[in-house]
Formats: C-alpha cells, structure tokens, sequence
C-alpha cells in the first residue's frame, strides 16, 4: 500500500463539511452499534423512548418493575424502553479502471472519494463508527473494518486517499465478501458506476438485505456516458483493459442510448425491489448538493424537503 | 458511349474522392478513454447490418452524384442503343439508303416521310458522333456512293430524294463490301436505312450467305439497321395489270386490271374515288375495297374514236404514302405476239410453237415461225417477243451471241433449251450448259418443289397452282450459272429457273424438253401453256410502241429523245426520270414507268429474319418511327444532372440523424 501523507485530504472541503455538518446521517433501519449513540436498536435499553411492557419473569431486575401498573393490575410487568445505539458505516468503494474516467482530478474515483470522505466524517462527528471496503479486482483488499473514534477517522481517510482506480473489479462478488464480514444490522454505502450486467446485482444486494443492513447506492455516471453526444468517429479504449473499439458515433448513438437507458432503468427496479436508497448521480452535480439530499431523505423529519430539492 | 467533351471524363477518378475522404475521415479519428464499454459493445453488435448498409449506401450515392456530374459536364449523346452500343470513332460511315416508295409513308401531321425522317435523324447523328469519319451515301436506285462533305448534306442531295425504284437490300450491301474493299475503309460504320420490306430485302436469297460470309471475314464492321416497318396511317395503293387497247362496237378501249391494295388497320368496306386521266381527260370513278385488296379484271375505260394511242394515269386520293397513290399507263396498237423457235429438232419445235401460236386473247395476234438452227441469222429480232433458243450456246463475242445480248436487253424474253450431245462449254451471262460426260440416267424423276410465288409457274390469278404434280421427267440437262429455280426434282437439281441478271429481258433456262422422252410437260399440256404464254406476254410488252416498265436506272432508254407526257407534279425536276413514275412519248413510242409490284407487297421481315440475316455480325437494331420527333444521339446531360440531384437527396435523407422523440428519455 502507498504510504500518504495525512494532511493529503483535497478531497475533502471544511466548507462544505461545516454546512453538512448540521445534517444528521440517519440509519433507515434499527443498527447495532457498540455504544450508545444516536440511532435506534434492535435491542431494549434505557433511552427515554418507551417501547413495551413485559411480564416479569424471576430474574428481571426489580428496579425496573412498573410500580404503577402492579397497583392498578396487581400484577408484575417490566417497563422496556427502546436502546440507542451507534451506526457503522461501511463504505464499499468500486475501485474499477472504469472509475478513473474522467479528466485528472475529477475523476470519478476523486467523486467518489470526496463523498466517502465526507460521510466518513460526518459519520464519525456523530460518534459513529466508520469501515472503508475498496473493491478492486481481486475483491475487497485492504479493507479497514467499522471503527469508532478520531484516530480511526484518520486511518479510514488516509485509505481513501490512497484509492487508486486499475483492473476489472467484480463488484458483485465484493458486495457478497462484505456481507459476509460486516457484522449485521451495518449502514453500507456502494460508490461506484454499476457498469457491469445489472442481473447479478440484485442477489448480492438481497445477501447485504438478508444480512439486515441498511443500504444506500451512489450510482455515479458521467453526463457523456448516458447522452453520448460525440459527433466523429472515435476510438474508445477501455479503461478496464478490453480491447479498444472505433465507432462512428451518429451511426451507433440511437443505439447505445436506448441500451443505457434499459440498463438504468434495470437498475432503479433492483435497487427498488431490495429496498436500496438508490442515488443516481452525475459528476457534474456538486456532491456536496448530492450528500445533502441524501442526508436530508434519510431523515424522517426532513425527508419531504430532500424530495422536494431531489 | 459518345461524349461532345471527352476530356472531361480524364476527371472520372473523382468520383473515388468521397470514398478517400471517408477512409481520411475514419482514420482523423480522436482517442477517447471510455468506461461504458458494454453499452457500446451492445449498440455496435445491433447497429452492424444496417449501419454499415446504410455507411455503404451514403457512400454510393456520393460517388454516383459525383460521377453523374462528370458524365454530364462530358455532354453525353445517347439514346437507349447507342448508349449501350456505340463506342469509339469509326474511320468511315456508310450510309445505305432504300429509296423506295414504301419509304415515302408519312406522318400525316408533319407531311415527313420515314426516307426523310432517316435522313434527318442520321444527319444529326452523324454530325454530332462521325464529323471527323468520311461519310459515304449509297442508295438503292443507283447504287452509287456518294462521298459527302458534311452529314449535312444527306437531307439536301438529289441521290437522297424519294424514287419509285425498288430497293434492292441485299445489292445494297454489295455495293458497300465493294466500296470498303476497294477503298479499305478501316473501321467502318454501316448505317442502313429501311422499312423491311420483305419485297426489297428479299430474304430467301442466296446472295445473303455471300455477304454474311464475307462481311464476316472483315473486321471493325458495325451494322445500325434504322427500320421503320410500322405502318403509321392508313395506305391504299393503286397498279395496273395486263393493259390492252382494244376495238369494241362503241370504238376504242382500254381493258386492264384494276388493284387497289389496302394497308390498314380496318376491315371495313371502305368507297374510294378513282380518278382516270386518259391523253389529260379526267373522269372519277368510286369503287368500293372489302378487305385488303381489290382486283377489277377486265375493268373497261373508253377512249372513243379518236384515241388509238396515249398516255393514261390513275390516281387515289391522298392518304399516309402519296408516292403509291399513282399508276401511269400508255397505250398503242397492240404489236404481233411473235415467237421464234431455233431448234432442229422437230418434236420440240412444233409443241412450242403449237402452244405459242394458240391465241389467248381474241384481241391479238399471235404468230410463231421454226427456224433451223443453221437458218439461226434470219431471226426477226426486231418482231420477235419470244425467241427458244435448242442450239449449242454462241462463242463469247461472236456476232450471234451479242444479238442474244442485245434481244433480252430490249426487254424480250429468251428461253435455252438444252441440245443433245452438247459438248459446247460457252456461256452466255454467265450461264452455261454443263458438258455431258455420260449418257444421262433415265427417270422418271419426281417433282420437288415449284415456285408458286412469281415467275412462270406461279399460280394462277385466282389462286390455284399449275397443275404439275403428275408431270413426269425422264431427262434433264444440268446448268451452272446465278439462276433464281422455278422448279426443283426432289433431289434438289433444277429444272426451269430464270437467269439473275440486271437486263430488262427475261432469259430462262429449261432443262428438259416438252416431249416424251424427256417429260411429259407438253402432253399435261397446262403448265406448257402457261409458261409459253407468260414469257410471251412479258416479251410483247417490250415490242409494243407503248411499253410499260418499272422504275430503275434504265427504264428510260437512253438513244431516245424522250418528252414527259405526265409525271407527279413533285417529280417534275427529277434529275433522272427513270427512277421516278411518268408516262413519257418518243417519236413514235410511249412510255410508262411505274413503281415494281413488289413494292404493293406490305410484308416486312421480323427481327428474327433479321437475326438470322445478319447474325453473327456485329449489328444493333433501331426500331424508329416517323411519329418518334427525339433524335437518335441527343444530349443526355440533364438526365445525369437530375440523377445526380436524386443521388444527393438520398444521400441527405440516409444522414439525417434520427428522430429524438424515438429515443427512449433517461431521467437522470
């Protein structure tokens, strides 16, 4: 692994993290943190949120008996309260050739980098833990596991700066290693360009669903890449090592268009069908506008605003 | 094809600039590193059909546009053949021109006749494709070649102006393998313009092997045959047959057979006025035609009193060929039908001469005398119609041979009878007896063929065939010579046939005699007659003071002064009278000329006679018409302009980009 200079964090913006900052970043579903924190759980603990009353069973601690309920029913019942908890937020990064498109220093990667290491930190402001799972071409590598903590905020950001695009990565296969790792109930966030046949994707989302983890999916897309508006013959070298292929555009644009938009329109319906907050993005849009809907759509109380704004 | 501006065409290598400029264009291409390789991947492999159709078809419409703009900028000449078929320049253009009267049918709108609608249109041709070849004219009357400063001058020159002589096809193509053997004419064009008259082309001769076989030995020789066989209005036509002046009790008159023929597309009976002019005295006659033809036997014109000889005319009214509209006669006291038979032999000499002597017209005299042929010197040339030639055939240049000569010039029938034991080798013509080396085999030998068509066997005026089926043959005498047979033994030997010559005369040749141990002619008794009768009534037309002939290069002799006593008033400054129809008057002779029959005959050839006439040689046909007013070369130019527009429009239409609305919308 290259070695990165800690302070060679460009990709992320305090301005932009300082309006953020305000947001919260929500788990859509109940997560199991380590700690208490800010996101519900699964589990009952002793946060001020009521959930249920149980009968007493020997062994209950009798300081939680609900002493007023025993004078009006006689009878012995437990008052449970819902637990709090923290998020781990696993960040799955596809570091594909097909990520490096783009010019120098706006790539997709660096896209992807400036809005991972970004949730990152805002993640890790609100005491949640933080893992980054690149996906290269022989699967997840170097991965660093959900942690909590600024030190490890800095550990997860220097390996987002040392992302580097190269290969033909199988996300789909990424995606399932992940599943398998990530302990349940995890708040993952896909960042990549999805261009693979979309059919495999479903399964691997249904395994991170299976596995009960929240999901979210940036789907980043060059505005070229869908309105392929090139005028002259062209020769197109994939960034993924295929052969390279001269097209004259004007003959084979309707086409390939009418592809693209199968392709998106496949992927919209997986993403729906496994219950994906699915986010296509084009690099042209400020990422920081990107994060913002997203963060205000996960939250319950501003969610109309984010759909309002999306 | 022919170009006004060929250099021009040095520019056709253009055309592969759309093509260099696409090979450029694809190889100018930009480098682009691409992630979305699978959606490209996906729309090349269902665009690879009809992209790459569609990329072909851009293609050739632009080099189609930029050749149409080359090859119109070259101004090209053409018409459907001469597009496909003319190439190259040649050295020498023959123009070969049937001047016949058939050849006067005219579109009656433009009053242009299909011999003038030829020569316009050839002109123009040859002005615009052969300026720099030698253009030569020959023509069927004279058979002459004309060498002409300009193709210009075709329509103007007198040689090219209508006649009334026959056409013959086959002598005209003689006349034009003479001209380019003796003037080696290199690369030869042979235009040749008709209107296939069967009369004239006369397909069943022997002559076209001939001239197949040697216009085939020469090379860079192109036929144009330029036919006009449709018929375009309607046509009737009008001759006299067998005219005799007579004494009735009301005086003289005129008996004849009238023919009125009909060229039309009806059927219905149809009343024409026939005008008669005797001596300039004009009576009108109607007579109603049912059918195609009309034949009035014995048709009676008096003539009163007073008229014993002179000149008559019959004409139509006008209608689609004026030049067959007129038939011209003159007449005299009939002369003595004479004949003459030099024979020693006996039995031969009296049933000629019985058969000859045996009147077939009450009104005539006949007469026949048997001479010895040691008495051969005492023939009456000047009286005799007929003359039976049974003695050894004269030496060449002897004094008897040249009276031969000089007796079927004249326009009298001579007929060679064959002489026993004949060793004799001369020939006369052309014609000769071959010697016999042996006894010859006895028959009887079977009748083949007879020709019922013309000549002296051909069927009688009502249709019916001479009844020799049962004649039989025993001995024939063989001769060598160009002879048109009359009729052939099953073995394909002939036995009477006509000498083919250019005299006015008739010479023919039996080859077996009318008695019994040769055949058995005379004592069937009816072909005899006929035969006998019809050459005698073709000599007595050239021993009558008033004699009747066709048109042609010699009709009009030349030792006598002669005066025209009516002519068509358009032939009135004709440079040869000859070849034009009159009535013309001598001293004491008159004279009428007259179209040949055969052009009443309406029959043309099909272009599968035309194949088998000219196949083999490199010849185009051109199917004119006199109502057809485009030229033979004109300038195509603005076909290629419009082609070329038609090839730029599609090719905009194979670029337009598709339409958006078709596109599937993606919401980003």
């Amino acid at each position: 692994m290259a070695k990165t200079d800690s302070n060679n964090r460009d990709f992320l913006d305090p301005k932009i993290l300082g309006r953020l900052m305000g947001l919260p970043l929500d788990a859509r579903h109940a997560m199991m943190g380590s700690v208490s924190g800010r996101h519900r759980s699964p589990v009952r603990g002793s946060s001020l949120e009521f959930a249920e009353y149980r009968e007493y069973v020997p062994g209950d601690d009798t300081r939680r008996l609900d002493w007023r309920t025993w004078g009006r029913s006689d009878r012995y019942y437990i008052k449970e309260f819902e637990a709090d908890t923290n998020l781990r937020l696993c960040l799955i990064i596809d570091t594909s050739g097909s990520m490096a498109y783009g010019e120098p220093g706006q790539t997709r990667l660096d896209y992807a980098r400036q809005m991972s290491g970004t949730l990152a930190y805002l993640a890790a402001n609100q005491g949640d833990a933080i893992g980054v799972f690149p996906a290269g071409e022989h699967g997840l590598h170097h991965e660093i596991p959900a942690r909590r903590g600024p030190l490890h905020l800095g550990v997860a950001l220097d390996r987002i700066a040392e992302l580097e695009a190269g290969g033909n990565t199988d996300l789909v296969a990424s995606i399932h290693e992940a599943a398998e790792k990530i302990p349940q109930r995890a708040f993952v966030v896909i960042i990549s360009d999805l261009f693979f046949q979309p059919e495999p994707l479903k399964e691997a989302l249904q395994h991170l669903r299976f596995r009960k983890h929240d999901i979210a999916m940036f789907h980043l897309l060059d505005r070229s890449e869908i309105e392929f508006d090139f005028d002259r013959p062209t020769k197109f070298v994939d960034l993924e090592g295929g052969a390279p292929l001269l097209a004259d555009p004007t003959l084979i644009g309707k086409k390939y268009r009418e592809a693209v938009a199968e392709y998106l329109a496949k992927v919209s319906a997986i993403c729906t069908q496994t219950g994906t907050d699915y986010h296509r993005v084009t690099m042209d849009q400020p990422y920081d506008q990107t994060l913002a809907r997203f963060l205000l759509g996960r939250n319950p109380r501003t969610k109309k605003t984010a759909a309002n704004q999306g | 094809m022919n170009f006004l501006q060929l250099s021009i065409l040095a520019a056709l290598p253009l055309a592969l600039l759309p093509i260099i400029i696409h090979l450029i264009n694809q190889n100018r291409h930009r480098t682009v590193k691409w992630a979305a390789m699978m959606f490209l991947l996906d729309a090349k492999k269902l665009t690879k059909g009809i992209a790459r159709l569609r990329q072909i078809l851009i293609l050739a419409m632009r080099v189609f546009a930029v050749l149409a703009l080359i090859f119109a900028a070259a101004r090209p000449l053409a018409s459907g053949w001469l597009a496909l078929g003319a190439g190259g320049k040649s050295d020498t253009v023959l123009v070969l021109l049937d001047r016949s009267p058939s050849m006067e049918q005219q579109n009656l709108e433009t009053g242009k006749s299909k011999r003038f609608t030829a020569l316009e249109k050839l002109a123009d041709v040859l002005e615009k494709t052969a300026r720099s070849s030698r253009i030569v004219l020959i023509e069927s009357a004279s058979l002459e070649q004309i060498e002409l400063s300009s193709p210009a001058d075709l329509v103007d020159l007198p040689m090219s102006a209508p006649t009334d002589t026959a056409a013959d096809i086959p002598a005209l193509l003689q006349a034009a393998l003479d001209y380019i053997a003796t003037d080696q004419s290199g690369r030869t064009d042979i235009w040749l313009a008709s209107d296939l008259r069967a009369a004239d082309w006369q397909p069943g001769s022997g002559r076209w092997d001939t001239l197949k076989g040697a216009f085939t030995d020469l090379e860079g020789i192109s036929f144009y045959l330029l036919n006009y066989p449709e018929v375009e209005s309607e046509n009737y036509t009008i001759a006299v047959e067998n005219l005799l002046r007579r004494r009735s009790p009301e005086g003289m008159e005129l008996v004849m057979d009238l023919v009125i023929r009909r060229q039309s597309s009806r059927v219905s009976p149809e009343t024409l006025p026939v005008e008669f002019t005797i001596n300039g005295a004009r009576t009108a006659q109607e007579f109603t035609i049912n059918g195609s033809e009309l034949r009035l036997q014995g048709h009676t014109v008096s003539l009163g009193n007073s008229e014993s000889t002179g000149w008559g005319r019959i004409d139509l009214p006008a209608d689609g060929n004026p030049r067959d509209n007129t038939f011209f006669f003159v007449f005299d006291e009939a002369p003595v039908l004479k004949t003459v038979i030099v024979s020693d032999d006996q039995q031969t000499a009296a049933a000629i001469k019985a058969a000859a002597s045996a009147p077939i017209d009450g009104s005539r005299t006949y007469a026949a005398d048997i001479l010895p042929t040691s008495r051969q010197a005492e023939v009456p040339w000047d009286d005799t119609a007929l003359l039976f030639w049974q003695a050894p055939i004269p030496e060449k240049g002897s004094p008897e041979s040249g009276l031969l000569e000089q007796f079927v010039e004249s326009g009298r029938s001579l007929v060679f009878l064959p002489v026993d034991n004949n060793q004799n080798e001369n020939d006369f013509l052309g014609f000769r007896w071959i010697p016999q080396t042996d006894s010859p085999s006895a028959g009887p030998y079977e009748i083949g063929w007879w020709r019922t068509d013309s000549g002296l066997l051909e069927n009688t005026q009502n249709g019916n065939p001479l009844p020799l089926g049962m004649t039989k043959i025993f001995q024939i005498r063989e001769f060598e010579g160009e002879t048109q047979s009359f009729l052939k033994l099953k073995d394909g030997r002939s036995v009477i046939a006509r000498h083919i010559n250019k005299l006015p005369g008739n010479l023919y040749i039996w080859g077996t005699l009318p008695k019994s141990s040769f055949s058995s002619i005379a004592s069937d008794g009816v072909a005899f007659f006929a035969m006998i009768h019809r050459a005698l009534q073709q000599g007595g037309n050239f021993l009558s003071n008033a004699q009747m002939r066709s048109a042609g290069g010699s009709a009009l002799p030349d030792n006598v002064q002669w005066t025209s006593a009516s002519v068509r008033d358009s032939d009135e400054d004709h440079v040869n009278p000859s070849l034009s129809a009159g009535a013309f008057q001598s001293t004491d002779k008159w004279l009428a000329i007259n179209r040949p029959e055969g052009e009443d005959d309406f029959r043309t050839i099909n272009e599968e006679a035309i194949e088998d006439l000219f196949g083999g040689l490199d010849y185009r046909v051109i199917q004119d018409s006199v109502n057809n007013r485009s030229s033979l070369a004109s300038e195509i130019w603005r076909i290629f302009l419009v082609l070329m527009a038609l090839a730029l429009i599609i090719e905009a239409a194979l670029c337009l980009p598709p339409r958006n609305d078709e596109e599937p919308a993606v919401v980003i």
